[in-house]
């Protein structure tokens, strides 16, 4: 525990110092500065009679909508958003942990401790985590609070779609990690990870790609690909799923199955067993 | 029971230097122990082996072979570092921390409570002359702050095992000194340290052993004084001193050298220094003094270092460019 506690603190004085903690809440803030003045609301008598988001009219159809309604397609679309900017930001604010570790004259002043290597990297991985999601927290938290305070709807669901936003940043982070133990470089940890969020968002069109390439073994690596790396296609659909309960196609909601957790969670938990090995082997 | 604290036994290092090269011999089979209560020196040449060694001691890096052992436990047991302390060459103690920040952070990380280390920070900090920065960052930190921080650092879960890697770089007069104290203090107090530096005269002033590796072997071993008198010149003072004197010395193959008026003898060992004697009082020659020439550590040092630049001089086969 002692250790773990030590990460935590060395993490996050260091994200302080550094600005990154600064940077990290401060993009968050704007963000959910701009979302709080977008919406502009017309309550009459506890009854929603018009709604402006970025000063246009959102279409009522008549008087058809209700304000949970505008509430639940409020919060799902952001959510959405909300997916893509905590995964990158994230991402940013952590990827430097191992390779910052690994620095000469930095991994011999933490490895004389009489501390495992396994429980060096997994405290410095529960460390990050923490940070991340700290700014997840404080991101949802925030939009769900001027949601409740504009419309008096309470949607906990919203918050409830951050353990997806996490679960995804667990995985990508564990596979930053990987990357910063075998290179000892933030830039290929930061490239290396948006650039598997960005090929599995393709790789969710693995059907349609594997049919139209011209040899048997392509779309055999197509799918195997899509079924080995993390499916942030489908993760990200699920959080806006999730959040929308079934207002929802049933398509979306059927981005809500087991499948596409399991693999991801399996790729997560494979880069950080592998992640572990690489680093005990290292020499320094 | 051995009062061995850090035991090393045939350690060998290879690394390897590419497909289809040979491996470089970092360690080619040492072995050294340092007990409780004693300052070892570890010397040698750039390259000689020196902190791949103190590396494997503390488990940052795996021997190829041999084993080493640190209050009584395998190195690859994580307990052996419960009571080692690490001050490494240029260590990089985070600048984002203040004094204060990075002892409680280590400290805790070797297992103390925080009530301890609140009580061991002012006292460490006021050894090491700190104490007026203890909430300053360390990025702010002069290079020789940063020395004495880091060995704040090493000692703060008051280890009985020390492994130092040029303790004193970037350190004042004064401040060696007081870093010299220390150590004795420490080593007073049952603690074994083992000094790793280039600093010859440091290692001279400070240590009661050393070990000085050669091409990753120990090429010689003992106390500063075992060492130093190895090397058998003697001052002889003589009248008349003439130069078939002189020639009658280096007949029987003493190296002989003039100076200030009196003659300094190289000498195979005692016999033959007796039978110079032995000559001179044939001759009818006045002896007033002979006294052993006593080297210095960096003569032992440089000796060592130059019968290994030779035999590569004559082991290389290459043209001179």
């Amino acid at each position: 525990m002692k250790v773990i506690w030590s990460n935590i603190e060395d993490v996050w004085r260091e994200a302080a110092a550094r600005w990154t903690l600064v940077a990290y809440f401060f993009l968050s803030t704007i963000f959910i500065i701009i979302f709080a003045s977008a919406i502009n609301l017309d309550i009459v008598d506890g009854a929603l009679a018009g709604a402006k988001l970025f000063g246009k009219q959102v279409e009522m159809r008549g008087n058809e909508m209700s304000i949970e309604k505008l509430v639940l397609g409020f919060e799902s679309g952001f959510s959405a958003v909300l997916y893509f900017l905590c995964t990158f930001l994230a991402i940013f604010a952590t990827a430097h942990l191992v390779p910052r570790l690994q620095e000469k004259g930095t991994i011999d002043l933490y490895l004389s401790r009489p501390v495992s290597r396994t429980k060096l990297l997994l405290s410095r991985y529960f460390a990050g985590l923490l940070l991340a999601g700290s700014n997840v927290v404080y991101l949802l938290g925030a939009i769900w609070l001027i949601v409740l305070w504009k419309t008096h709807v309470v949607h906990p669901r919203f918050l409830a779609g951050g353990l997806v936003i996490l679960f995804v940043i667990a995985t990508l982070l564990a596979f930053a990690f990987l990357v910063g133990v075998i290179t000892s470089s933030t830039a290929v940890s930061i490239m290396t990870s948006y650039g598997l969020f960005f090929f599995s968002l393709m790789l969710a069109a693995h059907d349609r790609i594997a049919a139209a390439v011209s040899h048997e073994w392509q779309a055999w690596v197509i799918q195997t690909l899509y079924w080995v790396i993390p499916k942030t296609a489908e993760l990200g659909t699920a959080v806006v799923a999730f959040v929308s309960g079934n207002a929802l196609p049933k398509e979306m909601n059927a981005m809500l199955n087991p499948q596409p957790f399991l693999t991801t969670a399996a790729f997560g938990v494979v880069s950080l067993i592998l992640a572990v090995w690489r680093f005990h082997k290292n020499e320094f | 029971m051995t009062d061995s604290l850090i035991e090393v036994r045939a350690l060998r290092k290879e690394y390897r230097s590419g497909i289809g090269r040979p491996p470089i011999v970092a360690l080619d089979g040492i072995d050294f122990t340092v007990r409780a209560g004693e300052l070892f020196g570890l010397l040698g040449p750039n390259g000689a082996g020196k902190t791949t060694t103190v590396k494997i001691v503390l488990g940052l890096t795996a021997a190829t072979n041999g084993s080493a052992f640190v209050s009584g436990l395998p190195v690859s047991n994580p307990e052996s570092r419960r009571r080692a302390g690490y001050l490494p060459e240029g260590h990089k103690i985070p600048g984002y921390l203040t004094a204060r920040q990075a002892m409680t952070i280590f400290g805790r990380m070797s297992g103390m409570s925080t009530e301890d280390i609140k009580l061991r920070i002012p006292e460490l900090l006021e050894r090491v002359r700190l104490s007026q920065w203890i909430d300053m960052r360390v990025k702010k930190f002069s290079k020789g702050m940063t020395q004495r921080l880091g060995l704040a650092c090493a000692l703060v879960h008051r280890p009985n095992v020390l492994l130092l890697d040029e303790p004193t770089d970037g350190v004042d007069p004064v401040g060696r000194r007081e870093i010299r104290d220390l150590l004795r203090d420490e080593a007073k107090n049952g603690t074994a340290v083992l000094l790793n530096s280039h600093l010859l005269s440091e290692i001279e002033l400070t240590c009661d052993r050393v070990a000085v590796l050669r091409n990753g072997k120990v090429a010689a071993e003992g106390t500063i004084d075992e060492l130093t008198r190895k090397s058998a010149k003697y001052k002889m003072v003589v009248a008349p001193v003439d130069d078939s004197l002189v020639s009658m010395f280096r007949e029987t193959g003493a190296i002989v050298d003039r100076v200030n008026g009196h003659l300094v003898l190289s000498v195979d060992d005692l016999q033959h220094l007796n039978t110079l004697v032995d000559g001179l009082r044939a001759r009818g020659s006045i002896l007033s003094e002979l006294a052993p020439v006593r080297s210095t550590l960096e003569d032992v040092f440089v000796d060592l270092v130059r019968e290994v630049h030779s035999e590569r001089s004559e082991e290389s086969t290459e043209p001179p460019q």
